[in-house]
């Protein structure tokens, strides 16, 4: 139950819970091994990012190093706007247990807040960002300051997290509020034009070189100082402040009721004529399972739009473009994707006696799925083509072949893990996942490396002259991830694993 | 005995799921024209019998034939003459009760159904609420729903799995009438119930599951008053 009054005590009672829910839900993982082995992988790789670019050739005294010092403010003030529109598109963070098992046990909205902070890392878009910036950053200041830099940069990312969960969870608390929904959207049409106004008008890059961040950036290149101890004091007064004040919105967002939620669920809905087949029948149900849902509907939005915007703020060519259709896809296909089968929820069971052939359940659900993936990725695409001018035939053909097989790609990875490790979820709420947080950072790395190699690859075919080299390289991808699609097919048609995944879902 | 054989006939039947045996030689035979309840404890196996029956789990071992049709080689050829009622939820979140009614009207080539599902719609109360989505309901409408839907079809079996499970006496009232049209236009019906009073209410003839198996078969009048009570708790230890 929510209270209104703030109490130290209930406060540091709800930390405590943290932990509790914590070793609640490492207590649930399936294969400890596996899990263990991968946060081993996770720190280790950190580890190195965060330190191997200092010893490289070049760090800390080239030109190169110095390009990279000064884009250094800049990654900070990108890495504090990633984690805010994530935090904002899934209702305030992800939930450290889900909402529908959390509803019987008095978890205080703070206990909430802190699990979300806690859980914002295990977010590839995240994990890719800080990477990116503690790598830069050793390679930047090289390994005589990289003791004083690394401590920056991790307290940097943690301060600017805790202060992306503030705003997340205010934005959240106004969008539950009266006209919330139009406030939030009104604001977020707001500020992509306000950025693309600057961009436009050629303001974007003088507004870049001044902000705040370079202060924090400067206070750890020159090692252990007083101006280091400045930052570090800082940054972690920054830090500690974002934490305790992110409990008021939080506390606040939880005593108003999910607006575009129940909106979606009381609507009613215009009865459509009878479908012609078969298939469409299953195909509509799907459809309505997807499009009927709150993450679905925002994150495709936020996926389709985001790198379309940053290509046209780039001003990439359309070789590069090749490498958004599998990161859009891949971002589509973590939102329900990897967990396709959780759709029909608790009417799982119902939909399996009905007299239909398992194999066209299956089409169904590819179909749908391909569909939402080609969708997100063909908004990407226009939006980016806006201002890469006219595509050679080439860079045409590599783009397409890009968008047709990393979409197969995906579909088929994801039906495949669908099968694998089916479980019983709600994708009613924004913050919900359609698979264990840590399972998700797996699959979304696994994701990310085969769609951006096919990009790549696809990238070089976009300078050869021929098209129709792209086509012949297209023929043997598709075919392997046809394959494997069809190998799942045939795992589907068994009926005890389908069984398994049915009575899994439905739980 | 039935002059014209089982509709229902399930032979030693084994569902295990890795190590755990749900469900351990049951034997059960069920007829045209009359009601059988399943009752027992939880994890008696009641609803994972049910699930086979409708096609939904495969057996493990046994024989099971619903209206002549083997579960295991014509599985389709079983769903197109049950109806299912499970024991959870059983609703597609975001599809309404009228997107759901078309689902199953389509794939069960049904034609003219729209009135029988407006009329089933009323008799439910659910009239006001067949286009929004289901993710919405209570748990009672949800399960008003989910009888309504295993019984649109009017299907040669009928299987509803805990379908008085907080359901008001309206809904009640509706799903007895299901089943006694059920079983006078000559369906077999197969009721799963922790219920002892509904079921005997609903039922002619009631099985008694205990740890996966079969313990007793009793004609529902055994099962009523202070003496069926005490019969039947005795069953269940």
């Amino acid at each position: 139950m929510p209270t209104a009054r703030f109490s130290i005590r209930d406060e540091l009672a709800a930390t405590r819970d943290v932990g509790h829910l914590l070793r609640f839900r490492a207590g649930t993982v399936r294969r400890r091994l596996l899990f263990g082995w991968a946060v081993s992988v996770m720190l280790t790789v950190t580890a190195a990012i965060a330190t191997v670019p200092a010893f490289l050739p070049g760090a800390g005294d080239s030109d190169r190093a110095t390009k990279f010092a000064l884009l250094i403010p800049t990654g900070f003030a990108a890495l504090l706007a990633l984690a805010v529109v994530s935090a904002v598109v899934s209702g305030g963070g992800r939930e450290l247990m889900p909402r529908e098992q959390a509803v019987a046990y008095p978890i205080s909205p703070t206990t909430d807040h802190l699990g979300a902070f806690l859980l914002a890392p295990l977010n590839i878009a995240w994990l890719l960002q800080a990477w990116g910036l503690l790598g830069a950053s050793a390679y930047a200041f090289g390994s005589g300051t990289l003791h004083t830099s690394i401590v920056v940069v991790l307290l940097w990312v943690a301060a600017a997290t805790a202060i992306a969960q503030v705003i997340a969870w205010t934005m959240e608390a106004v969008r539950r509020g009266p006209h919330g929904i139009v406030v939030v959207r009104a604001l977020a049409v707001s500020a992509v034009l306000l950025g693309l106004l600057l961009h436009l008008s050629g303001q974007l890059t003088s507004i870049l070189d001044q902000i705040p961040t370079v202060w924090f950036v400067v206070g750890g290149v020159d090692g252990v100082s007083w101006r280091w101890v400045l930052t570090l004091f800082l940054e972690v007064a920054l830090l500690i402040t974002a934490v305790v004040v992110g409990i008021f919105p939080a506390h606040l967002a939880s005593r108003r009721t999910p607006r575009d939620e129940h909106r979606l669920e009381s609507a009613a809905k215009q009865p459509l004529s009878m479908p012609r087949s078969d298939l469409l029948a299953l195909v509509r149900t799907d459809r309505a399972s997807v499009w009927r849902t709150v993450p679905m509907r925002r994150g495709m939005l936020v996926l389709a739009i985001g790198p379309g915007l940053v290509a046209i703020a780039g001003n990439l060519p359309w070789p590069t473009l090749t490498v958004l259709p599998g990161l859009v896809a891949s971002g589509g296909a973590l939102l329900f994707g990897v967990n396709v089968w959780c759709l029909d929820g608790r009417g799982a069971l119902w939909r399996a006696s009905l007299p239909i052939s398992p194999s066209l359940v299956f089409a169904a659900r590819a179909i749908v799925l391909g569909e939402f993936l080609m969708l997100a990725s063909a908004i990407t695409i226009a939006l980016a083509s806006l201002r890469a001018g006219m595509p050679a035939t080439a860079e045409l053909t590599a783009l397409l072949c890009t968008w047709v097989v990393v979409t197969v790609q995906v579909v088929a990875a994801a039906m495949r893990w669908s099968q694998q490790r089916p479980h019983a979820v709600d994708l009613r709420s924004a913050r919900a996942t359609p698979a264990p947080p840590v399972l998700m950072v797996v699959y979304s790395a696994r994701l990310a490396v085969s769609t951006t190699l096919t990009g790549l690859v696809f990238s070089g075919l976009a300078h050869v002259p021929d098209f129709e080299v792209s086509l012949l390289v297209a023929v043997p991808f598709l075919a392997w991830s046809l394959a494997r699609l069809l190998r799942t097919h045939r795992g589907w048609m068994d009926p005890v694993v389908r069984s398994r995944i049915v009575t899994t879902v439905a739980a | 005995m039935s002059e014209s054989g089982p509709v229902v006939e399930v032979r030693d039947l084994h569902v295990r799921f890795g190590d755990v045996e749900a469900v351990s030689g049951v034997d059960l035979e069920a007829y045209a024209g009359r009601a059988t309840g399943l009752l027992g404890r939880n994890g008696a196996g009641k609803s994972t019998t049910m699930r086979v029956l409708a096609g939904v789990v495969p057996p493990t071992a046994g024989t099971v034939r619903v209206a002549g049709y083997d579960i295991r080689t014509q599985a389709i050829d079983v769903k197109r003459v049950i109806g299912y009622c499970p024991d959870v939820g059983g609703l597609v979140p975001r599809a309404t009760p009228w997107e759901h009614l078309q689902l199953s009207a389509r794939l069960r080539r049904l034609h003219d159904w729209e009135p029988r599902a407006r009329d089933l719609l009323e008799r439910f109360e659910l009239g006001d609420v067949a286009n929004r989505a289901a993710g919405g309901f209570s748990h009672g409408m949800g399960r008003r729903l989910s009888v309504l839907l295993a019984a649109m079809h009017e299907p040669q079996v009928l299987l509803l799995d805990e379908p008085f499970d907080g359901v008001d006496p309206i809904g009640v009232e509706a799903t007895l009438d299901v089943i006694g049209d059920a079983r006078a236009r000559g369906a077999c019906v197969l009721v799963s119930t922790h219920l002892r009073e509904l079921a005997i209410q609903a039922c002619g003839e009631v099985l008694v599951l205990r740890g996966g198996s079969r313990v007793a078969t009793l004609a529902a009048t055994e099962m009523s008053g202070e003496e069926g009570a005490r019969a039947y708790r005795s069953l269940l230890d």
